[in-house]
Formats: C-alpha cells, sequence, structure tokens
C-alpha cells in the first residue's frame, strides 16, 4: 500500500489536458481511481458543431485536426476568435469527435492531418463557423434585449449595446441562439484583413504551459481504473506470420496476465484528395504480453520464445535492395516528363556528365512511441490515442472488435511525435485486439522503442540517374532523371516538378516492392527528389565553371521557357517566387558564398509543389558549414526565408520552419535504416543517431509579407535545407554528397 | 517489498518489484506522468527527473536505487509557482509536440543549479536529451533567459 503523508495535492493534482479532451485525476494505488470525466458537462449547449457554450460563458472550440506539435490547435482557434470576436484566453479547444464527424457527413471539412494542409484547407471553414455562430448569438440577444443585432457587439464573453450598458452573456443566451437556424455560409462576409485582430499577429501557443509543466495529456498517458498494460512484438520480418510460441516459459509469473496473439491485417487509409493512390496500410501479425506494469509487459515478452513464420522476404537486405534499383535506373522507365528531344540534345552538347544519387531507409521516430489505450466491454470499443487520422482509427477500432461502426468511440490526445507515422493506426487495432481478450478492462499498449523502429512504414529508398548536358555558352541543354523508388504510391514530384527552365527534358520513374512497407513522412517525396536534383544542378555549373547560385539564377530564367511548355503560367509563376526567395535569402546571408577554409555556404530552394497549380508555400536557404579536415562537419547558421501566404501565426511558422529545417538536418546527417535478411537492423537511439543540442545550427527565419490565402509550412523546410546542406559541404572543400546521409561516408577528408 | 522514497515533497512508499526502473514506478504507481518514457536506455532524456538534485534518466535508476532519495520530477519543478525555467519556456513557446520537453527542462534546471550562467557551448555539452521536433534554438534562447532570473 502507498502512502502519502504530505502535499497530496502538490504531488497529484488533477490531469487536465489543455485540449479538454480528457479531463481526470490520478490517485495512487490502492484507491479507487477516478473515471475520465465526460467533457461535455451539464448544461453545455453545442451551438454549432464547432462551438460549444457553457453556462458560464467559456467557449470550447472544435478542431479537427491532430495537434502533434505543429501548432495548429493554436492556429486554427486564431481563426475561430476572429470571427467570434472572442478574447484570446476566454475559451477551451477539444478535439472533433470522429463519430460525430461521420454522423453529421464529414462536417469537419478536413480531418485527416497530413500535407501541411491544415490551415490551409480549414482557413475558409473555420472562419465561417466562427462567424456563423457570432450571428446567431447576435439574433438571440438582439431579440432578447429587444435589440437590432447590428447594434449589439462582443466582448469579454458576453454580447453587449453600444453603450455597453445592457448585455447578455453567452451562457444565458446559448440556448437560445443554439435553436436558430445556421445562417448559410454564403450570406455570411468574413471580416475584411484590415480589420484582423488574431490573424496574422503572433499568439502563443495554447498548449505550451501544459507542455511545459508534465500536465498535457498524450496517448501514453491515459490512464484509466483497472488499467492493465500490453508490450508488443511483431515480426521482425517484414511479411512474416505468427506460427506458436510457448507460453509456458512465461507462466506464473508475477503481474503477468495472458499473452494474446494478434492477427495482421487492415490498418486504415489515407485518401488525399485526388493527389494520389489511396493507400492501404497492412499490419503484421504480432504477440502481445498482458501485465499489472508495462515494464513486466516487456520483460515477460522479451523472453517467451515466440516462432516465426518469415516468409518471403527473409533474405532481402540493403544490398539485395539497392542491387534491384541499380538495374531499374539503367533502364527505362514511366515517362512522367518529356520536353524537347533529351537524347539528341545530350548528343548535341558540348560537354555531358552522369551521377547517380542515393536515398537510404529513414525513419520518423516521434519521441513517444506508438501507444493506444483500449476498452472492450458490452457497449462497444473505446480507444484513447495519438492519430493523425481520428475518423480512420475510429474505423480500424470498431473493426479489430468485430463491433458495428457506431459502438466504437475514439478520444483524440496530444500527440508527442507523429511526422506521418500516426496516419496508419495499426498501434490501435493491437490495443483493440488485445482488449478484446481482456473485456471489460481498460487495456494500455505501448510499443517498445525497438518495435517503434523495426515496425514502422517508411518512405521509400530510391535512386537517381541524373544525366545532363551544356552547350558552348554553358547553358543546360539536356536534364534526364531515371529514378527507381521502393514501396511507395507514385511520387514523382521531387524530380518532375524542378523548376528550371531547360528545353529538353526527360523524367522517368520506376518503382519496385520492398519489404518495409511505405509511409508517408515529413517532406514526402521532395525529401528524395529536391536535393538530388539540386546536387546535380550543382554539378553542372561546376561543369560549366559557373558558381552555383549564378548556375541556379540561370536556370530560374522565365525567358527561356519554351512556348509550347504546356504549363507555362505555372512554371513562370513558380521560377519567379523561387528566384525572389533565393536572392532574398543570399542577400540576408551576406552573399552566396563565404571565404575561409573548410567553411562553405551552400543554397536550396523548394516550394513543395505536386502538379501545376498546386497551392504551396515555398522556402528557400543558405546553410553554412565548416568542415575540420578530419571528417568532422559543423552546421553552423540556417538562413531560411519563406513564403507561406498569409502567416496566420508567425511566430509558429517560425517554429516550424526551424523544426522542419533540423529534421531535415537530422536526416541528411545521420538517418540511415538497413536491412538484413529481413529485418530492419537498427533498434534504439544508440544505433540510429538523432540530432542533439551540439549539432543544432542556428536558424534566422524571415517570413515575406504576403496577403494570399495561407499555404502550408510544417514541411518546407526539410527539402530546402538538405538541398543547402550538400551544396555547402561541397562549397567547404568537401565531397560531392549523392548518397545520404553524410555521416556515412568517409569522404569529407578531402582538402579543399 | 516496499520502497519508501520522497517524491515531489511527499514521502511516499512503492510496492513491486524493486527492479522496476523509477520511471515506470513514478508513471504507473504514482500517476506522475510528466515523465516520459522515450528510449529506455539513457539515449533521449524524455524520462529526466531530479535525485538528489542531480538530473538523472530515470529509466535507469531502479526502484529499489532511489530508496530514500529525495526524488522531483516535473510536476514538483514549480510547486511554488513556475520555476525560471518553465516561465521562460513558456514565454518562448518553446515546445511543439512537447514529449520531450519534460525532460528538456529538468536538464536545463540541473545545468542552471550547477552553472549559474551557462554559455552557448555549456548548454550544448551538457545537454544530450533529444527533440525530434527540433525546438534546439529556443531551448538555447529559453536556457539563457532562464539564466538571468
Amino acid at each position: 500500500m502507498s502512502t502519502i503523508t504530505t502535499s497530496r495535492r502538490g504531488l497529484l493534482g488533477a490531469f487536465v489536458s489543455a485540449a479538454g479532451v480528457a479531463t481526470f485525476n490520478v490517485v495512487l494505488p490502492g484507491v479507487a481511481r477516478a473515471v475520465m470525466a465526460d467533457p461535455a458537462g451539464a448544461g453545455d449547449i453545442e451551438v454549432s458543431s464547432w462551438i460549444v457554450i457553457e453556462p458560464d460563458g467559456m467557449v470550447r472550440l472544435r478542431i479537427p485536426q491532430a495537434e502533434m506539435g505543429q501548432g495548429v490547435e493554436t492556429a486554427l482557434s486564431q481563426l475561430i476568435v476572429e470571427e467570434m470576436d472572442l478574447d484570446w484566453g476566454k475559451f477551451r479547444t477539444e478535439f472533433v469527435d470522429p463519430q460525430v464527424n461521420r454522423n453529421r457527413n464529414n462536417v469537419y471539412v478536413h480531418t485527416a492531418t497530413l500535407n501541411s494542409w491544415g490551415v490551409d484547407l480549414l482557413f475558409e471553414p473555420m472562419r465561417q463557423a466562427g462567424a456563423q455562430v457570432r450571428a446567431m448569438l447576435m439574433q438571440a440577444a438582439g431579440a432578447r434585449l429587444g435589440l437590432p443585432p447590428e447594434q449589439l457587439r462582443v466582448a469579454a464573453n458576453r454580447i453587449t449595446d453600444a453603450s455597453g450598458e445592457r448585455s447578455i452573456g453567452f451562457g444565458e443566451i446559448a440556448a437560445d441562439a443554439a435553436k436558430l437556424p445556421i445562417p448559410d455560409a454564403k450570406t455570411i462576409t468574413l471580416k475584411p484583413r484590415a480589420a484582423w485582430r488574431h490573424i496574422g499577429k503572433p499568439h502563443h501557443r495554447l498548449d505550451t504551459l501544459a507542455k511545459s509543466t508534465g500536465k498535457a495529456v498524450y496517448g501514453i498517458d491515459v490512464t484509466l481504473p483497472d488499467m492493465v498494460y500490453a508490450a508488443v512484438r511483431q515480426s521482425p520480418v517484414f511479411g512474416g506470420r505468427l506460427r506458436s510460441f510457448d507460453e509456458a516459459v512465461i507462466a506464473g509469473r508475477p503481474g503477468v496476465l495472458k499473452v494474446v496473439a494478434i492477427r495482421g491485417g487492415p490498418s486504415g487509409y489515407t485518401t488525399p484528395p485526388s493527389l494520389w493512390d489511396i493507400i492501404d496500410f497492412q499490419m503484421d501479425d504480432a504477440v502481445a504480453v498482458v501485465a499489472d506494469s508495462w515494464w513486466t509487459a516487456q520483460k515477460a515478452l522479451d523472453d517467451l520464445p515466440i516462432v516465426w513464420d518469415e516468409g518471403e522476404h527473409a533474405a532481402v537486405s540493403s544490398e539485395s535492395i539497392a542491387q534491384e534499383l541499380d538495374a531499374l535506373v539503367s533502364k527505362p522507365g514511366k515517362s512522367v516528363r518529356s520536353e524537347g528531344d533529351t537524347d539528341r540534345a545530350l548528343e548535341g552538347a558540348v560537354k555531358t556528365i552522369q551521377s547517380d544519387y542515393h536515398f537510404p531507409f529513414v525513419q520518423h521516430a516521434p519521441m513517444e512511441p506508438m501507444s493506444c489505450v483500449a476498452l472492450v466491454n458490452d457497449d462497444g470499443v473505446e480507444a484513447w490515442g495519438g492519430t493523425q487520422y481520428a475518423d480512420e482509427a475510429l474505423r480500424i477500432a470498431a473493426y479489430a472488435a468485430g463491433v458495428a461502426l457506431k459502438d466504437a468511440k475514439f478520444h483524440s490526445t496530444y500527440i508527442g511525435g507523429a511526422f506521418g507515422r500516426r496516419l496508419s493506426q495499426d498501434y490501435v487495432s493491437q490495443a483493440v485486439q488485445i482488449a478484446k481478450r481482456m473485456r471489460g478492462r481498460p487495456v494500455k499498449l505501448i510499443w517498445s522503442r525497438e518495435e517503434t523502429t523495426r515496425r514502422s512504414y517508411y518512405p521509400p529508398v530510391a535512386q537517381t540517374r541524373f544525366t545532363g548536358g551544356i552547350d558552348g555558352e554553358k547553358r543546360v541543354v539536356a536534364w534526364k532523371a531515371q529514378a527507381a523508388f521502393g514501396s511507395a504510391p507514385f511520387q514523382p514530384y521531387g524530380l518532375s516538378r524542378i523548376p528550371f527552365a531547360i528545353p529538353n527534358v526527360e523524367i522517368e520513374y520506376s518503382g519496385i516492392q520492398t519489404p518495409p512497407p511505405f509511409g508517408w513522412m515529413r517532406g514526402v517525396a521532395h525529401t528524395q527528389g529536391t536535393w538530388m536534383s539540386l546536387g546535380f544542378a550543382s554539378e553542372l555549373a561546376e561543369l560549366a565553371g559557373v558558381s552555383s547560385y549564378d548556375f541556379h539564377l540561370s536556370l530560374l530564367d522565365e525567358t527561356s521557357i519554351p512556348a509550347d511548355r504546356p504549363d507555362r503560367d505555372d512554371a513562370i509563376a513558380r521560377i519567379r517566387r523561387q528566384r525572389r526567395l533565393l536572392q532574398e535569402v543570399v542577400k540576408r546571408a551576406g552573399g552566396p558564398t563565404r571565404s575561409g577554409r573548410g567553411r562553405g555556404r551552400g543554397i536550396g530552394i523548394t516550394d513543395m509543389s505536386y502538379i501545376p497549380g498546386y497551392h504551396a508555400s515555398c522556402a528557400a536557404m543558405a546553410v553554412d558549414v565548416t568542415l575540420d579536415g578530419k571528417g568532422g562537419i559543423k552546421v553552423e547558421k540556417v538562413f531560411a526565408v519563406v513564403d507561406v501566404g498569409t502567416a496566420v501565426n508567425p511566430q509558429n511558422v517560425e517554429a516550424q520552419v526551424q523544426g522542419g529545417i533540423n529534421y531535415g538536418i537530422s536526416n541528411a546527417l545521420f538517418g540511415k535504416l538497413t536491412l538484413k535478411d529481413g529485418r530492419i537492423e537498427q533498434g534504439n537511439f544508440d544505433e540510429y543517431q538523432l540530432m542533439k543540442l551540439a549539432e543544432a545550427p542556428d536558424i534566422d527565419v524571415h517570413i515575406m509579407p504576403s496577403d494570399g490565402r495561407p499555404s502550408g509550412i510544417g514541411e518546407e523546410g526539410t527539402p530546402a535545407v538538405v538541398s543547402a546542406l550538400v551544396d555547402a559541404v561541397h562549397a567547404a572543400g568537401g565531397p560531392r554528397i549523392r548518397r545520404l546521409p553524410i555521416m556515412d561516408q568517409e569522404l569529407l577528408l578531402r582538402k579543399s | 517489498m516496499s520502497i519508501s522514497m520522497k517524491v515531489n515533497g511527499s514521502s511516499v512508499s512503492v510496492d513491486g518489484d524493486p527492479e522496476m526502473p523509477l520511471l515506470w514506478a513514478l508513471r504507473e504507481k504514482l500517476g506522475l506522468t510528466g515523465t516520459k518514457f522515450g528510449c529506455g536506455i539513457a539515449q533521449c532524456g524524455a524520462c529526466m527527473v531530479h535525485m538528489n538534485g542531480e538530473a538523472v534518466p530515470s529509466c535507469q535508476v531502479t526502484v529499489s536505487a532511489a530508496q530514500d532519495a529525495d526524488i522531483t520530477t516535473i510536476e514538483g519543478l514549480g510547486a511554488n509557482g513556475l520555476h525560471p525555467v518553465q516561465k521562460a519556456w513558456v514565454q518562448l513557446d518553446v515546445p511543439q509536440c512537447g514529449y520531450c520537453q519534460s525532460g528538456m527542462i529538468m536538464a536545463a534546471a540541473a545545468l542552471l543549479e550547477r552553472v549559474k550562467q551557462p554559455t552557448i557551448e555549456d548548454i550544448d555539452t551538457s545537454i544530450t536529451n533529444i527533440c525530434r521536433c527540433g525546438t534546439y534554438v529556443r531551448i538555447r534562447k529559453a536556457i539563457l533567459e532562464a539564466a538571468k532570473a
């Protein structure tokens, strides 16, 4: 029995998520644990699907996106707050209920958290939602006060007349307002830009205090009465099947409750509208041990003999995959872009070069390992956790429990990093499958770090063979890229969307199936394609005897775009924008190069564009590195210039650019998973290095002023900085990096 | 077996396997979930707590090794209002996903106990916690800010 002698409240207190999604008390063992409170308290009024008003006038805003660090909870709140005329601080937030979204025909518009789309796609809907509820409150208050709504205004969660003498609180009028029809969005006039008080202003994040005091609740923190804990192991070989396990070895251990076989199968879809193939995630068989603590469960699992049918991939290695890719880039692939006659132009070129670029398997490595809490009982299934797509988590939970979709509930929590990983709901399915065998008792599933590394959904390995030629006047006359990617949807855009004006361009793409399954990751396939393309452009610059910067500018020349190019307008717009940003970042960095032994500056650009006309942000970078001549590299400083349209929360845009840059640098310097005997060889952070403070550069972010519609910023920093980093290594006297990660090659010793 | 220790100023006793890492006892037995599990092998620092005034990864300290120790977790750091490090974190909006920040704040607070006015080099070499969101620029700024308090 545990005892507390003093300061009980100081030790324990109540845990309240800033998102208001889960309010529950945590108490010591031996004392009955409090049940998670129903977030909808008595007397709360749902005025529309987006906004709830509590009796005391407190407003709750519903957030359709997952908060995984990108600051979307705050940015989306700014949109509603702006139109509702709320005071900052006089509201709370909660994540939307996917069951409500389902029952109301996708009322929350865009709920999958991916592709940096949150603020972009919800910019109109959330402002409209705020304006609609404001109009309803005004109308209801006007009727109550006997005044025309146009003479009323909102102040401090009350509606008052012009003099401020007569007023009525939100809480008093909410029930009347909720009875009114929601005004048609077409009849709503949104505030003009000049009247904005919140959009475009640097607001503090809503979750900062909770995340600085240990009070923010992540999936791994959810605590329920009588909860038990589960650890899981999946087939170490991708595609392997569970044959048997010897439960007797761990039977009778104190605290061990059950061993559960988990069946592989579907783990969710992502359905980005129209841009890509639908991804149908699958998971493999697994074994879970359930115990009275997670540590006990994991220890028993480590000792549990498991026999796997390793299946057809047991002989696959990084080398065998590399050979497949290498064979593929030698052959014609699917033509994804073809302008002019590239082969002929290469024949006629004065100088030509050919280079192969390689990208390894890497992982998201979110700091919070995969986790989910699930309860299966006579009511159906209920699950809690962090997911990037709650609608799919709900569906997968129902499927895994074998209950009707209407009998499933899913509660979103804060997410301790995702970067695309939590678009697959494999860990949700597993938790529910275990809970089904522990019927009536909540189960908290937590993956070990090793499991999180070895059983993820990975961005594809890739190899690209570039061939290019220049004429006698140092102009690029031909550009050919033959790409081969591992398991992935069709992802040529990092290569095919290079913005350069070149008369003869041929881009070919081929794919192979690799056993590690595909997953989306921050930067998507711009991460593979952009640095390769810009790296090869720098090689052509060297061939032409022109500086990398001057050469990039010469390729960003709208007058060189052929008149008959089908996407000519789009190409011109992109070139203008990228040229402007590149010039700006070089100006801010103090020039395109820097002198000094071992010191180099590199440049990079991206607009994360997928198709002509795609609404994307744009980023340009300059990176300063120093090579110590002994194989060491120091990334000292990054200058970034971004155009995100309207920056809804500028301080958060800065944070996202900094974070995206560090994510890109960490992957480019260290990121590499290898496959041997069908297994990922690395497990924990001693085998898979991530950036720490000592490797982190200082980062200067400049946001270009813009009145444009907002576009995403979670990912833009990542591909652009890799391009600039490899360029900087070469500028510092290091080698041409054609194979990531940078630290994998003992090539940094080359004398300048 | 019951092991006594002081956690955030309160005397507690923890039952069960004395070899259980303190991390799991804090999280599962005492309900102090602010201390996070990230790697389990003292690489990431997400589980960092103060034990007798020193920052330690709680995944590497067994419950028995914590006997009679004075433990402070993130929940207890600002027991009398926010700690200067927490104030700086809030002021500069350091966290993104926030998962590593409990450990980061505990490491920063311990550093400032040892070195009142750290340089950037002091910060970079003495704090080896991992932040996968890459909040490092603001972490440095916030520690320097907290050092002024």
